[in-house]
């Protein structure tokens, strides 16, 4: 079976084991992608309004996540 | 599988459960084996990374600066069509070397929830599996721990931290069989 096919068919397969653990590390890389561009925001000037837009959330909820890394 | 393994060999796959841990890993990954052939002193893997000049404070180095992310979500990602190398190389364009492996959120995934037993990840345990390949494929007929250093050249972390520092798969093919010729004259 090539790659690409078993890739498919793990995608399409039904075990919970390997459809939890995709959204599991599909939720860590969001986590680490979302830190990095509100960094990246905050560090040019963006204030938690605009971020909180751009995230379409509310400011309050980005604030609350962020406020500990010190901005 | 185990019983072509040579007692330092054993060794080394006890004690990379040691090294994970001790750094709070939550599953036993290719870095940990790796990291564990320094823990069986004059073993023939050392012999090997020292003839290619590999040295132990640059592995740790390497193993220190390592991964939120292992080859299971490597795995896990690629179930859905997402390759995490191909996002990590773009994530480090825009941001610099280690930037997504180096977030909050990544080192804080990686650890270990609660004490008790560690599994091996999926990576690790095919490195087992690609050592006794590797030591058939040079007919040799034991497996020990320069067969395992062969094994962790094909994937994952230690691959990575390995090919970094230079070291080439063939080359240390080369020189696993030729220190397994020159102990066996």
């Amino acid at each position: 079976m090539s790659d690409a096919t078993k890739v498919a068919a793990a995608a399409s397969s039904r075990d919970p084991a390997v459809g939890l653990a995709a959204v599991a590390s599909l939720r860590g890389l969001l986590e680490s992608l979302e830190e990095l561009q509100v960094t990246n925001a905050r560090d040019q000037g963006w204030s938690w309004q605009q971020i909180a837009e751009a995230l379409r959330v509310s400011r309050q909820a980005v604030h609350k996540k962020y406020r500990r890394f010190g901005f | 599988m185990f019983e072509r393994f040579t007692g330092d060999a054993r060794r080394v796959v006890i004690l990379a459960q040691e090294q994970a841990r001790e750094r709070d890993a939550r599953a036993i990954r290719t870095e940990h084996l790796l990291l564990a052939l320094w823990k069986v002193p004059g073993n023939g893997a050392l012999v090997v990374l020292d003839s290619l000049s590999v040295s132990a404070d640059a592995v740790r180095s390497a193993v220190d600066a390592l991964d939120g992310y292992d080859g299971d979500d490597a795995a896990s990602l690629g179930t859905l069509g997402i390759d995490l190398d191909e996002v990590r190389r773009q994530v480090e364009q825009a941001f610099g070397p280690g930037a997504l492996d180096r977030t909050r959120a990544a080192r804080g995934r990686g650890r270990r929830r609660s004490g008790g037993h560690i599994p091996f990840e999926r990576a690790a345990k095919k490195t087992l599996e690609l050592s006794l390949r590797e030591a058939l494929r040079l007919d040799h007929h034991f497996l020990g721990c320069e067969h395992i250093l062969l094994g962790l050249l094909h994937d994952g972390s230690a691959a990575r931290i390995l090919r970094s520092l230079g070291v080439d798969q063939d080359a240390a093919r080369v020189a696993v069989d030729e220190l397994v010729g020159r102990r066996a004259g």
